[in-house]
């Protein structure tokens, strides 16, 4: 559609109707609505300009109404029939959100067209951008109970007094946006240490496991009950401690960043992916070990040691009574030590953040969700501007040609230090993040394969590029959440109707049914997709050129 | 006045005795070219001036000031620039962003927006191409893209490395027409071939090179009839 006057839709109009069209067939009830709202929205904002396009507007909003009016109807009525899920609705009440969307989709698109002021030729581009911006914000109402989204802002019931939820249907969805969220953040900073600057960094997750729990020392009573921390300090007393503790772990980061990449950033690629390996694996071993952290002075501890006899152990303290005395004690002193991760057994509660007189609660998915999309947006939107900087140049020459970039006048160990603190920056800052939202870290959270999972969506999505590496984290992260889960599911249900080896001998129908478990093959799935990738599209599916801007 | 010069310059790659005390200098204004055969350490030379390579012994002075010590980027601020072998142009940046890549150290706007028009006075070809990116662009583009990212630094040594290699016979005139009106223009080149006859055709002075040495030094006529040069670099047979 090149010219889009000869045409009978544009093609923005044409994605409106159809896709929301789909989303209402696969989702119907209420969801309707939002459907028709967003499409009354995108057709709005792209409406052309002149007399009798606020009509024009209006006419192809109420279509795409009616339209999603329809496939929500197919849906209540055929796919999931409502009334019989929730026990008490009866047939002309979960229809009447069909009217509803038909009314407000066509004021929204004549309302939006006649005051919207988007410049004409960026309106296409614009008008996607905040549509998709709106079809996130909303995305939490849309799901299969939006009652509970509602009801998280006090008016569910207002809306729906009729239709409750069964207990089952919780907002699966919205937690699997944020967790994908969380990801998406930590792949963009990866991006900045892959992608611009072409560093292969394997431990990538230690910069998300000292964010987490720089936020878990800070935010939690953890280092209060180690009398370390006053209860009643300022930040903890009044809630205020998250918006600060959110920075202290990007810097704490960064800081680790600094420390990790002064001595290794001057080796060669593969030394360096090495280096980053062993760190990521140290900082959970850390984490588990520094349950009981005692600190001597060191010269006498070591003279302590010379005079201990051979085989007894250091921490038996007592019997070498003579040293301690004389030994300077410098930290920890107390009879058990300090105990600063709390090991195994990890630190928790981490307390929610608090704005306004509003705490943010576990299990209330909604507000967590806005603010991570809050915190990824503002992440993707500094990174697309120090792509474009100074040093973002740098960056993208040094991994084009290391020699030339020098040539040029570019620091080599300086460049890569900051894209190495930049990126190690955002995982700090998406681990704090995510210590508050779970409220629970332990050492376990912070596998190797958290590093493998963010490395694989930069690839897969296109390495060097925001836009790319965001539509690889959602691919892999609803690969990991819903695809796998649902090829398990398929499996274990062909195993019982079409395999009888179960029915006489459980334990090898158990062992098969492990087997086929999809879930536990992730990492396995992973690696075949980097594999493939490499192999079929080794610039990823948005490639960075694409999307570069034109001078 | 001498511009650049360089004193008993000694480079080693590892053990390997590369460069083994090269004596040039060159002055404001002028074309000098530095000719030999393959491994004489032409490539060597261009990079130890440029602080890419460190040598062990020896000094680097540009305009009197010592710069065999700083570090390659800052050479760059001091106005060394160059056009490196091979071209090593950013293959998925455009023409543009090559371009401002090598006014990297600069940050005068009007100074580098007058220096990019200079450029593409020069090279028309790469205005035509300026969103295209690099590595789809053909050889003899890359070289001008490549000269003209170097020129971009506004240095007060050109240097330049096989600007003909690889290229049709067609565009090596090309370049090296240019390379005279760069010439004309006033700027200092020093310029390293494995094509003697073009190189001693447009330059002042040239040194030849022999495994690390600098063997033969002189105006550009002279070499050009000096029968060692005919016999070992122009395929003539000297009598």
């Amino acid at each position: 559609m090149i010219n889009a006057k000869k045409t009978l839709l544009h093609n923005t109009e044409a994605i409106a109707i159809v896709g929301m069209g789909v989303v209402a067939l696969v989702t119907g009830g209420y969801n309707t609505i939002i459907c028709a709202v967003l499409a009354g929205f995108l057709i709005g904002l792209t409406a052309e300009r002149k007399t009798g396009s606020i009509a024009r507007a209006a006419v192809v909003g109420l279509i795409a109404s009616v339209i999603t009016a329809i496939c929500g109807y197919i849906y209540n009525t055929y796919v999931i029939k409502l009334p019989e899920v929730d026990n008490q609705a009866p047939d002309q009440i979960v229809n009447y959100p069909l009217f509803v969307a038909v009314v407000v989709g066509t004021l929204v698109a004549a309302l939006v067209a006649a005051i919207q002021n988007i410049p004409v030729e960026k309106r296409r581009k614009q008008g996607i951008m905040i549509f998709m911006l709106a079809c996130a914000l909303l995305f939490p109402f849309f799901d299969q109970c939006p009652t509970l989204a509602w009801n998280q802002f006090g008016i569910g019931s207002a809306i729906d007094p009729t239709v409750g939820c069964t207990t089952q249907k919780t907002l699966i969805w919205v937690n699997a946006a944020i967790v994908t969220i969380i990801f998406a953040i930590q792949a963009m900073g990866l991006n900045i240490v892959a992608g611009y600057a072409g560093l292969l960094d394997l431990g990538y997750v230690a910069f998300f496991a000292i964010g987490a729990y720089t936020i878990g020392l800070l935010n939690s009573n953890h280092l209060v009950d180690q009398g370390v921390m006053s209860a009643d300090n300022i930040f903890l007393k009044y809630k205020i401690m998250f918006w600060i503790a959110i920075w202290v772990c990007a810097a704490m980061a960064a800081f680790f960043g600094l420390m990790l990449g002064a001595p290794t950033l001057p080796l060669r690629g593969d030394y360096l992916a090495i280096v980053t390996l062993g760190f990521g694996e140290i900082i959970p071993v850390a984490a588990k070990n520094l349950e009981v952290v005692r600190i001597f002075e060191p010269i006498s501890l070591f003279l302590r040691q010379l005079a201990a006899p051979v085989g007894q152990s250091l921490d038996r303290i007592d019997a070498y009574g003579f040293f301690i005395k004389n030994t300077l004690c410098i930290f920890g002193c107390g009879p058990a030590g300090l105990n600063v991760t709390n090991g195994t057994k990890g630190i928790s509660p981490i307390f929610a953040p608090s704005i306004a007189g509003y705490t943010f609660k576990v299990g209330e998915y909604v507000p967590w969700y806005l603010l991570a999309l809050l915190i990824m947006a503002v992440s993707a939107f500094f990174i697309w501007r120090i792509r474009d900087s100074r040093i973002g140049r740098a960056w993208v020459s040094m991994r084009e040609d290391e020699l030339a970039a020098n040539a040029m006048g570019v620091d080599l160990v300086r460049t890569k230090l900051l894209a190495f603190i930049i990126g190690a920056m955002f995982s700090g800052f998406a681990g704090g993040f995510y210590g508050s939202y779970v409220s629970f870290i332990e050492p376990g959270s912070f596998a190797f394969d958290i590093s493998v999972i963010v490395l694989a969506m930069v690839i897969l999505g296109g390495s060097g590029n925001i836009v790319g590496v965001l539509v690889g984290a959602f691919l892999i992260k609803i690969v990991d959440l819903v695809v796998l889960e649902k090829i398990k599911q398929l499996l274990n249900g062909l195993i019982q109707h079409f395999l009888i080896v179960g029915a006489d001998n459980p334990g090898l129908g158990a062992f098969i049914q492990r087997f086929l478990d999809a879930t536990s093959f992730k990492v396995l799935i992973l690696g075949l997709i980097l594999v493939v990738m490499m192999k079929v599209r080794p610039e990823g599916l948005i490639p960075a050129a694409t999307a570069k801007r034109q001078a | 006045m001498s511009i650049l010069e360089l004193n008993n310059v000694h480079t080693f790659y590892g053990n390997i005795h590369a460069l083994k005390g090269i004596t040039i200098n060159v002055n404001e204004g002028e074309i000098v070219t530095l000719i030999g055969s393959n491994g004489a350490g032409k490539t060597t030379t261009l990079r130890t001036i440029q602080g890419l390579l460190k040598p062990r012994e020896g000094s680097i002075k540009l305009k009197g000031e010592e710069i065999s010590k700083i570090p390659a980027h800052e050479v760059v601020k001091r106005g060394v620039s160059q056009s490196p072998e091979g071209r090593l142009t950013f293959p998925r940046m455009t023409v543009k962003e090559n371009l401002e890549m090598g006014a990297f150290q600069r940050s005068d706007k009007e100074g580098i927006a007058a220096d990019m028009e200079k450029v593409f006075g020069l090279f028309p070809r790469l205005k035509e191409r300026i969103s295209q990116r690099a590595g789809t662009m053909s050889g003899g583009e890359q070289q001008m893209l490549a000269m003209g990212r170097a020129l971009m630094a506004n240095p007060k040594v050109l240097l330049l490395d096989e600007p003909s290699m690889g290229l049709a016979p067609i565009l090596v005139d090309l370049i090296f027409d240019i390379i005279r009106e760069l010439h004309r223009q006033k700027t200092t080149i020093l310029l390293v071939e494995q094509n003697a006859r073009l190189a001693l055709g447009v330059a002042d002075r040239g040194y030849v090179l022999e495994t690390g040495e600098i063997v033969l030094k002189g105006d550009a006529k002279d070499l050009l009839t000096s029968p060692e040069v005919k016999a070992a670099y122009l395929g003539e047979r000297g009598h």
